[in-house]
């Protein structure tokens, strides 16, 4: 069943809580919503591009030197990203700073590409790397609500806010890296409990 | 002969491929020059007047001369260095006796919440009508106080200001 390749990134093999990859960019960038969704489109052009490409030319690429090859592509395609981003939407730009040129070493993308689109089919592949970055966009902007409401206070979205108050006294440290790694830690530990209580029953 | 015929079909797609994205990206580079100038450019000038209101600006070598009804008011320049993590880029107006009109910080990437403080208006008035020997921090015989959490960053960006406004102060002497 095909539309299974587009769902399975987004709940069963969420890239973020299944596979575990990608946890530098999202330790980094998840401090304020806008940046996790600017974060995923960037992730979600670069893997979907790369995906197609790669399974586009699957049979032409020598195992030998896959990996050369993988990474051309995926470099290529974040260079484009950062260029655009650069010239189209500066303040975006300048706020993820190096994290765009750091989606080239995401793993969910030369994972996917490695394990995925070096075999299959483009229209599959395609599918996979749209699942895949809604799982990603998912599990940041996720982490990325907690953080933003805990240590501001309240959550503006691109200049919405969307919780204008929560609390007068924001906790400093959900902004810094434990911070990222209590609330990745807190979210993974309630979807285990939830999967052992399932099979269990 | 084997070998060379095997390094052949290894090297051949990988070079296929070099070639395409390299002209990929020759051409989305040509697409986004202009703009990413423009956007630089404006930034840049976003910041001069903020340092100087209502002055224009003669560029000399690597600052400007801010005019104010054709009379030279004092110099702008970009202050650039190494914060807690990455670069501080700020702007920086100074009159003529060597005072601080005003700071503008362009762009850092300190840690958010708390070096990100740096750019914020409490912080950077600071500097204004401070001369430079005493921009330096109050722990260092200044006058400028850090931000709680945030020396690193604070005292980064001081000593960026200063040892740029001291270089500029020489030259146009």
């Amino acid at each position: 069943m095909k539309l299974d390749e587009l769902t399975k990134g987004v709940f069963k093999y969420n890239p973020i809580f299944y596979l575990m990859l990608g946890l530098c960019p999202l330790l980094a960038v998840s401090t304020r919503v806008d940046n996790a969704l600017g974060m995923s489109l960037g992730v979600l052009f670069v893997l979907v591009g790369s995906n197609v490409i790669i399974s586009l030319f699957r049979q032409w690429i020598p195992p030998e030197v896959r990996i050369p090859c993988f990474i051309v592509v995926i470099a290529s395609f974040v260079t484009i990203v950062d260029l655009f981003m650069h010239g189209y939407v500066p303040e975006l730009h300048e706020r993820l700073g190096i994290y765009i040129p750091l989606i080239v070493v995401n793993c969910i993308i030369l994972g996917r590409v490695e394990a995925f689109a070096s075999k299959k089919p483009v229209s599959h592949s395609l599918l996979d790397g749209i699942g895949m970055s809604i799982g990603f966009m998912l599990g940041i902007v996720a982490i990325a609500s907690v953080r933003e409401v805990l240590s501001t206070g309240a959550m503006t979205i691109f200049g919405y806010a969307i919780i204008p108050i929560f609390t007068e006294t924001p906790a400093t440290v959900m902004l810094l890296p434990p911070g990222a790694f209590l609330t990745i830690a807190i979210i993974m530990a309630l979807i285990n409990y939830k999967n052992i209580r399932k099979e269990r029953k | 002969m084997e070998s060379v015929k095997r390094i052949v079909r290894i090297s051949i797609p990988l070079i296929l491929i070099c070639i395409v994205s390299g002209a990929t990206l020759t051409v989305s580079n040509d697409m986004t020059k202009g703009r990413i100038e423009e956007v630089e450019e404006r930034k840049i000038n976003g910041s001069l007047s903020i340092v100087f209101p209502g002055a224009s600006f003669n560029k000399m070598d690597d600052y400007y001369s801010a005019m104010i009804n054709g009379e030279e008011m004092g110099y702008a320049f970009v202050a650039e260095g190494s914060g807690y993590s990455g670069t501080i880029k700020t702007m920086v107006g100074m009159y003529q006796n060597g005072t601080i009109s005003r700071i503008h910080v362009i762009s850092q990437l300190e840690t958010p919440g708390l070096g990100t403080q740096i750019a914020e208006p409490d912080f950077t008035n600071q500097f204004s009508g401070k001369r430079i020997e005493d921009i330096r921090l109050r722990r260092d015989g200044g006058l400028i106080d850090s931000i709680t959490g945030a020396t690193i960053s604070s005292r980064a960006i001081t000593e960026i200001v200063r040892t740029r406004a001291e270089e500029v102060m020489n030259e146009t002497r």
